[in-house]
């Protein structure tokens, strides 16, 4: 256990050294003005082993717990990196599958050279699910549309979550699949070019089978993804606050620094305060996650992802506000971190409607046990619905 | 797992065990059969080895770790069990007497201290002294082998129903605010003392401005040396924080399981009201989970620092700030699910019992104001965490 936290503070480390020395400034400001889309920073992150990291040993990866994603995942808020990492890191290591498989070259590219995958899921809304699209499987076919798909135009594969009427499937699918149309859409956020994916009568390779099984892969997947974009904006707030500290220690007004008003010296405590608590929270959750059966880590990782969408945006707001006229331009990186805080805001749920899920689990499954003892039903990690498939 | 954490399984199932068996009783509303009740509670607790857990045993105590005495607290709460009725003594005055007392002191204070049979207010707070509390005024003169006090006090917790006082009191006025402040240790029977309960807006009344006109009070009585006193009583405050804020956070946890069995058993007996009612309720419950898993995830961090023994530090702040606005979130969503309903006691909209809500919500509204204001919390937290300029 220790070993392994002691690697996961070194996948961190990595990672936060690399991006300090080749990322910071004009490499990032490239990335942002292409929509966070550039293949050889993609391929230069899969050299060096980034999306390999909780990919299985046994094909290839480094093996770390879906866990140890979390602190790499602050660092790439931190330094606002972008592009497909969410998709490109986290599916590899969920969609296990035998060598033989047909989709397995585009997962095994994705790892080793940064072609990416897409995640195409009506799921990422609650309340905005009639405007965001739906796609059902048909027998093997696949048909529906998606409107909003993080770089999708750029996809080796699709992972694409379908209603089978009973319940949900996970299903792979070519892009260049007879069928498949992928459309451009205008994207406000900067950092994720966005597409629209329409299946019509689509043929879907690598269903898993449909049942209560599948279910819990696509529970699983949307969990990690809430729990990663959670811990993603942790690093988001952390950077927003540390530009902060440091300038309004500098910036003098009336004589002094502005961080010597109690004004402005309260809201940079309560910036902190909701920092601090967001990371610990993200820590806890994480510790938590790896052995939770899927009705807790659905919980877990919603609780997660509610407050790290109303914090990480609260703290960039105050950063903007903090910076003066300076922040409000695009000059100031805090402009950046804002509009990529306000996107993963809403992916996979913004607060509000999180905290109705919450609040209905809660309600039908009676009081939250805190002193609930998750070791007694852990799992093994490698029991995992797909590799059965 | 190492030894220490399986003793405190087993200390936990212990502790759960007895609590099983011990039926605690119900706080009364009223205040006088409040404190009988309470004063009688901490005797069975005393009598069967649950006080004093951390301390020594020369003191009385059970020679125990801080982490058993957490975890007996978060048994006792998770139990409906009250706090027995000497919680001032208990949390803040005996840990400082046991760690800074003479001999003397530890011998015949600390043990009626446990057993309730002494029970403690805390003379800290001055109309004039507040935040600024090293500005303190009251005086304490030395006449012979006696201290004279006189001076004022106010939110003395239980000081008219207190046999002992820890008192700040200032013994030098030529030197800087801090270094002139002594900590007496004061027999409440004393001549010259007058304690006056203030009604709060919760209806309770166990504040108290406390008067003291020439008290005496023997030299024996001085808690470590004269003009020491402040650092024991920010040692002490900083003690208290830590503990209090990770026995409030079992509070908010199991008030919140008790709203949600009050709500779900509602539920089960009929409709659950419009879709937008219920919609309001699960929003509600939603967003008092995230804020209590919150606050349990910044507090595993107090619990590692306490037990490796770490004295206050600029990090309590936060955790402080944090459950001052978590306590607040938490009550006030609960109390909103009343409605107008809030103001008629009896009542039970959505099944909630509006008294209790009611009344821990108006409390709740003190949580930012005692034991350190928010505002002050953020001033520690800018100039002490994040190195930002003095004012």
């Amino acid at each position: 256990m220790a070993d392994s936290d002691q690697d996961t503070a070194q996948y961190a480390a990595a990672v936060d050294e690399y991006l300090t020395r080749t990322y910071e400034g004009d490499r990032r400001r490239e990335l942002l003005n292409s929509e966070g889309w550039d293949p050889e920073f993609a391929a230069e992150l899969a050299d060096m082993g980034w999306y390999a990291l909780a990919v299985p040993e046994s094909q290839g990866g480094l093996g770390a717990p879906l866990s140890a994603l979390g602190p790499v995942f602050m660092q790439l808020g931190r330094h606002l990196v972008v592009g497909p990492l969410l998709e490109d890191i986290l599916l590899p290591a969920m969609l296990r599958r035998p060598g033989d498989w047909v989709s397995a070259p585009a997962i095994a590219a994705a790892v080793g050279t940064g072609v990416p995958l897409a995640l195409v899921d009506p799921g990422v809304t609650d309340d905005w699910a009639d405007d965001f699209g739906s796609v059902t499987l048909n027998g093997q076919q696949l048909f529906g549309t998606v409107n909003a798909v993080r770089f999708a135009r750029q996809a080796s594969l699709l992972v694409v979550v379908a209603d089978t009427g009973t319940g949900s499937a996970v299903c792979l699918v070519d892009p260049a699949e007879p069928g498949v149309r992928i459309e451009d859409v205008d994207s406000a956020d900067p950092t994720i070019e966005f597409a629209r994916v329409v299946f019509d009568g689509v043929r879907a390779d690598g269903v898993a089978p449909a049942g209560p099984a599948d279910g819990e892969l696509v529970i699983r997947i949307r969990s990690w993804a809430r729990l990663l974009i959670a811990c993603e904006l942790s690093g988001v707030a952390q950077r927003s606050l540390e530009r902060t500290v440091e300038h309004v220690g500098q910036r003098e007004q009336f004589g002094r620094p502005i961080g010597s008003f109690q004004a402005v010296k309260h809201m940079a405590a309560d910036m902190h305060t909701r920092w601090a608590a967001l990371h610990n929270l993200c820590l806890a959750t994480l510790a938590d996650a790896d052995r939770a059966p899927v009705a807790d880590l659905e919980l877990l990782a919603a609780t997660a992802k509610a407050h790290a969408a109303e914090t990480a945006v609260r703290v960039c707001e105050d950063a903007i506000q903090l910076h003066g006229g300076m922040g409000f331009t695009t000059e100031s990186d805090m402009s950046w971190y804002y509009k990529h805080a306000l996107a993963l805001r809403g992916w996979y749920g913004e607060e509000t409607e999180l905290q109705l899920r919450i609040g209905a689990a809660l309600l039908e499954r009676g009081s939250a046990d805190h002193t609930a003892d998750i070791d007694d039903s852990a799992r093994d990690g490698g029991d995992h619905p797909t590799d059965r498939a | 797992m190492t030894t220490q954490d399986e003793s405190l399984d087993a200390f936990r199932a212990r502790a759960r065990a007895w609590l099983a068996e011990a039926e605690p009783p119900e706080a009364p509303l009223d205040l006088d059969a409040r404190f009988t009740v309470l004063r009688q509670w901490q005797k069975t607790l005393f009598e069967a080895g649950w006080l004093g857990i951390a301390w020594s045993e020369e003191a009385g105590g059970q020679g125990l770790t801080h982490m058993h005495q957490l975890v007996f607290v978060e048994e006792l709460v998770r139990a409906r069990a009250p706090q027995p009725i000497g919680i001032i003594g208990l949390e803040v005055v005996g840990p400082s007497i046991d760690r800074y007392g003479t001999d003397w002191q530890r011998r015949e204070l600390l043990p009626r201290l446990l057993s309730g049979d002494d029970i403690w207010c805390q003379g800290f707070s001055e109309p004039n002294a507040g935040s600024d509390l090293a500005s303190l005024r009251t005086r304490a003169v030395v006449d012979g082998d006696d201290f004279v006090v006189s001076g004022q006090k106010v939110w003395t917790s239980w000081a008219h129903m207190a046999q002992w006082c820890a008192l700040l009191v200032r013994t030098d006025t030529s030197v800087r605010k801090q270094a002139g402040i002594s900590y007496l240790l004061v027999d409440m029977t004393s001549p010259g003392i007058t304690a006056r309960p203030i009604e709060q807006m919760t209806g309770d009344r166990e504040f108290c401005e406390v008067f003291f006109d020439d008290v005496r009070v023997d030299r024996r009585n001085l808690l470590g040396g004269l003009n020491e006193g402040w650092p024991i009583a920010t040692h002490t405050l900083g003690t208290e924080r830590a503990g209090a804020t990770l026995r409030r956070r079992v509070e908010c946890e199991v008030a919140l399981d008790d709203a949600v069995a009050q709500l779900r058993r509602h539920r089960a007996d009929g409709p659950s009201g419009s879709p937008e009612a219920d919609r309001r309720t699960r929003a509600a419950i939603g967003r008092c989970h995230v804020a209590l898993r919150v606050l349990d995830a910044q507090t595993r961090q107090t619990t590692t620092r306490l037990v490796a023994g770490a004295g206050p530090r600029p990090e309590d702040s936060v955790d402080k700030l944090l459950l001052n606005e978590i306590e607040q979130i938490v009550f006030s969503e609960i109390a909103d699910l009343l409605g107008p309903l809030r103001a008629v006691p009896g009542s039970r909209p959505r099944g909630l019992r509006s008294e209790r809500w009611v009344h821990e919500h108006l409390f709740s509204r003190a949580a930012s104001i005692y034991g350190g204001t928010s505002q002050i919390q953020r001033n520690i937290i800018a100039e002490r965490l994040l190195g930002l300029p003095r004012g």
